[in-house]
């Protein structure tokens, strides 16, 4: 009887064990949680490679055409679609993805739940443009060597035969 | 002269029915855990209740299968007005990893407005009280706008 009595009479001094959550901050999340996705743009280079392992495809990626023949990448990940099997982040070869601890996925509009990103893939320089004597040249320098590589071919053939 | 009281009264203790459409159980496990002492919404005066009669925020998981899908509508139409609807999880907005199943017939917006959703997979109990306090103000939002 004595050992619940102290336990009881102890218990009234104590803070209640309910989590102050709605008043005061919300607690830290446990170390490793999985929670809101972060996606850094700069890092990502557009391999596809998490839009492939997402189970439900909860990826969307635009691709834009700029008028100077850029192109701006688009990724939107949609948080209610999300499984967080953080499958995406451990085949993103950049690290581009990271599931952070943040797990407040609460809101109205569908707009609160998209985490989206996006960057400019630079087009290749253009080729430089060559004047049609230019191109003879190059043309009659590969023919020049294609020749003397024959030659040598036979000159070779006819030492072996000699001998 | 009583309706002032009524409603002071009524925005304390907001009654949640719980429907559970397909769901994989452990959206409606975190539900539960809110209302246990660790959590303690009843604190706030959330009290789960039996029937969606005398409900005023309802709660949705799952990703509205085939099956449950009438009993939803169903069960929907029961409760008065003014309601609140939370979805709570990826399912019931999305189909999350059941998208594209021929036993899917989501999402949930199809069906009813949905006035707040709880991201996660599945979500944090500190992040469905919060839903849960967000679903309390807009219900005493829309209850004013009711009495005008």
């Amino acid at each position: 009887m004595l050992p619940y009595l102290t336990k009881a009479v102890s218990n009234l001094f104590h803070k209640p064990s309910t989590e102050q959550f709605p008043t005061g901050d919300p607690p830290k999340a446990a170390e490793g949680y999985r929670g809101r996705l972060s996606y850094d743009p700069e890092k990502c280079v557009n391999c596809g490679m998490c839009i492939r392992v997402c189970a439900p495809q909860c990826m969307e990626r635009t691709i834009e055409k700029l008028e100077n023949g850029d192109q701006k990448i688009t990724f939107t990940f949609d948080m209610t679609s999300c499984t967080f099997c953080s499958m995406c982040a451990d085949f993103c070869a950049r690290h581009a993805i990271t599931l952070t601890d943040d797990y407040m996925i609460v809101g109205t509009k569908p707009e609160d739940f998209l985490v989206t990103g996006s960057f400019v893939k630079k087009a290749p320089p253009p080729k430089p443009k060559l004047t049609p004597e230019q191109i003879a040249e190059m043309k009659a320098k590969a023919e020049a060597a294609k020749k003397a590589k024959a030659e040598a071919a036979a000159k070779a053939a006819a030492a072996a035969d000699n001998g | 002269m009583f309706e002032k009281l009524i409603d002071n009264s009524m925005e304390k203790s907001p009654w949640i029915f719980h429907i559970n459409a397909g769901s994989c159980n452990g959206c409606d496990i975190e539900l539960v855990s809110v209302l246990t002492p660790r959590y303690d919404a009843e604190r706030l005066g959330f009290k789960l209740t039996g029937t969606p009669r005398q409900a005023d925020i309802v709660v949705v998981s799952g990703p509205i299968t085939v099956q449950t899908r009438d009993r939803l509508v169903r069960t929907l139409a029961q409760v008065p007005e003014p309601r609140v609807v939370v979805s709570l999880g990826s399912c019931p907005r999305s189909g999350n990893v059941f998208k594209g199943s021929y036993a899917i017939d989501g999402p949930l917006e199809k069906y009813t407005h949905v006035d707040v959703s709880v991201g996660g997979c599945t979500p944090k109990p500190e992040a469905i009280m919060a839903a849960l306090v967000q679903a309390a103000q807009i219900l005493a939002e829309k209850r004013k706008e009711m009495r005008k």
